[in-house]
């Protein structure tokens, strides 16, 4: 039954390693409770969906924050974005490096500039000026994205396929008691991508859009796929003809396919509380909050349901540890 | 298929001072981009030669040469594959378009920003300038002034430069293509990216439903997506002005909706075309079969016979 206040958060779409699953889905579960506690003590869309996707940034599970991919030259780069439904406004960074938490700072440049979106440098400018502390580069770099950096440098290599095998983008669709809706998006990028490469994440209407009249999209997948068909704004435009939001998020990956076959997945809500999570990946890691319930899955038409409150979650196997150096990456490779 | 070129110039309150040499520089471009179309040339090649020559205009307009020190630059084309490339906050490149175009046909990925940008154009030959050969000294002192960064008070009348340039075609194959490019609003923040770059704001083209170029309030313009905005209002519409039905519904959403004013350039792929704005002036041309049109202020449509 659709309802407010709601929240559904993606932990990308992709192939997951068996290995990694647990720690995707315990990940993207924790995160869309943590926002639907803010929704239910009466907290705004931005708020939870802001508070959900810091909480997978600080996952290193997941591309985005720490634990994103890493560039041709090794150097971490993010992509955020937020939106809020009310008023169109929307705030993004690209290709931002050593902050921890590019959503938050994305928030600001909406919050704090009338632009919507700022760049490398002068994003690291606009953070240092908003008092955001630097980190060390080290600090967002996990062992997992060495190997894979090192594995996909050899000339053969083809970052899209196998970023395919890394989860990617996570974001979050939210609405709030108030019927407010918006939405959030955060990201390393694409495997071994060049230096300045920026996605489909921070450009508005393709890594994310809002809008109170209609709904909110957030998208994961191939970015130059989604960017060229406009995703989001594509899947609110099918719902603004009448679609319903499985419907439109459907067609939208159905036509992504089509056009320029490109995969990915998307979570959707519209202004009642109807939501879908859906995926022409093989997995996409999801959960969804609404009415006391929690809902998550990872394959295809997976959808498990349970008490938000049982507090039996199954533990993570194992938790990354982030390498202080690089020289201590142990995986054998071609470099 | 009938070939067309579409310019315009930015929407804003062009001053009198400029009305002239906005008018002979978009008419100059469209006979540019037209000629390529008029002996077969592809879409793409007449939109990036009349990009270039706009960007070229240091007396009118602030793209490439002129444009305050970041400029951003775009390039969509082959509607076919919806291939696409961006550069944003490039600095000391002459002609930000041509390095979006090599974007979309060098790498795999679609946009590229700041350092990484003018590594890229360096790694292929594009050569950069310094900074003062961008510059008119007008624009330095008036960079120097404002360099504290202060919003725009209203964006519907804009008085200060804040030029766009774009172009969209139509080739004799029914390939579409559309190019936009800018030297961004003055005292813009470092960074800052305005809608030139982003794929459905600043241009977008299809060849099922038509290509757009705008202009005007990039933030304005980036909240609705004009660009898909119109291309979505042209595949649902079926009138005989499809091109400026759709316009003029998405500039009125947006300035309905988040109260920004701007203008657009369009063409279906019937052939139909438009140049609309809800800002005080926008200068446009376009070139087809025998006639050049063009105007500046609302209700302008001059025609002349293309000579030859």
């Amino acid at each position: 039954m659709a309802s407010l206040p709601v929240i559904v958060v993606h932990g990308g779409a992709g192939n997951i390693p068996r290995a990694r699953e647990s720690m995707s889905s315990a990940g993207v579960r924790e995160a869309a409770k943590a926002g639907y506690v803010c929704l239910q003590a009466g907290g705004s869309a931005m708020d939870a969906v802001v508070e959900a996707v810091t909480l997978l940034e600080n996952n290193p599970t997941f591309n985005a924050g720490r634990g994103s991919v890493l560039t041709q030259k090794g150097t971490v780069e993010m992509d955020a974005i937020v939106m809020d439904g009310r008023t169109l406004a929307s705030g993004a960074v690209s290709a931002v490096r050593r902050i921890a938490n590019p959503v938050q700072l994305a928030r600001l440049v909406m919050d704090k500039t009338s632009h919507l979106c700022l760049t490398a440098e002068g994003a690291s400018q606009f953070a240092r000026n908003m008092g955001i502390p630097e980190v060390q580069e080290e600090s967002l770099i996990t062992e997992y994205s060495i190997m894979r950096w090192r594995k996909n440098l050899s000339p053969d290599a083809n970052p899209v396929e196998s970023h395919m095998g890394k989860m990617g983008t996570v974001g979050a669709v939210a609405v709030d008691l108030q019927g407010n809706i918006a939405c959030a998006t955060s990201t390393g990028g694409m495997l071994n991508k060049m230096e300045g490469r920026v996605g489909d994440t921070p450009c508005i209407g393709c890594g994310a859009y809002a809008d109170n009249k209609l709904g909110a999209v957030s998208p994961t997948g191939h970015g130059e796929a989604i960017m060229k068909v406009t995703l989001s704004r594509l899947i609110l435009f099918y719902m603004e003809q009448g679609k319903s939001v499985r419907e439109a998020a459907d067609m939208g990956l159905a036509y992504m396919w089509d056009r320029v076959q490109g995969r990915g997945g998307v979570v959707v809500v519209d202004p009642k509380g109807e939501w879908v999570a859906r995926f022409n990946s093989l997995q996409m890691a999801w959960a969804a909050a609404q009415g006391g319930q929690l809902h998550y899955g990872m394959y295809g038409e997976e959808h498990f349901t349970r008490d938000i409150q049982e507090q039996k979650e199954p533990e993570p196997q194992s938790q990354e540890a982030h390498s202080p150096t690089r020289s201590t990456d142990t995986h054998t490779d071609t470099q | 298929m009938e070939p067309t070129i579409v310019v315009h110039g930015g929407a804003w309150a062009v001053p009198d001072s400029l009305a002239e040499a906005s008018v002979a520089g978009v008419k100059a471009a469209a006979r540019d981009g037209f000629a390529i179309l008029k002996i077969g040339g592809s879409a793409l090649d007449a939109v990036e030669l009349a990009e270039r020559a706009l960007e070229d205009d240091l007396a009118a307009f602030d793209a490439g040469c002129g444009a305050v020190l970041n400029t951003d630059g775009e390039v969509e084309l082959d509607g076919k594959t919806l291939a696409a490339g961006a550069v944003s906050s490039v600095r000391n490149i002459t002609h930000p378009v041509t390095l979006a175009r090599a974007v979309m046909e060098k790498t795999d990925h679609i946009m590229l920003t700041d350092r990484g940008a003018s590594q890229f154009a360096e790694s292929i030959g594009i050569t950069t300038v310094p900074t003062d050969a961008l510059m008119t000294e007008s624009e330095r002192r008036e960079w120097e002034h404002y360099k504290k960064y202060a919003p725009e008070p209203n964006p519907f009348c804009s008085v200060r430069g804040h030029d766009t340039v774009g172009a969209v075609a139509l080739d004799h194959r029914g390939n579409l293509a559309c190019v936009t490019s800018t030297g961004g609003i003055r005292n813009k923040m470092v960074g800052r990216v305005g809608d030139t770059s982003i794929i459905v704001s600043g241009g977008y083209d299809d060849d099922q439903s038509g290509a757009v170029s705008c202009t005007g309030h990039g933030e304005s313009i980036m909240k609705v997506t004009l660009a898909r905005l119109i291309l979505f209002n042209m595949e649902l519409g079926n009138r005989v002005c499809l091109a400026r039905d759709a316009v003029d519904v998405s500039l009125a959403y947006m300035g309905e909706r988040v109260q920004g004013g701007g203008g657009a350039i369009a063409i279906a792929p019937s052939g139909d075309w438009a140049a609309r704005f809800t800002t005080q002036r926008m200068v446009w041309a376009t070139a087809k079969g025998e006639s050049l049109f063009y105007g500046l202020d609302p209700q302008d449509m001059f025609e002349e016979k293309l000579s030859k």
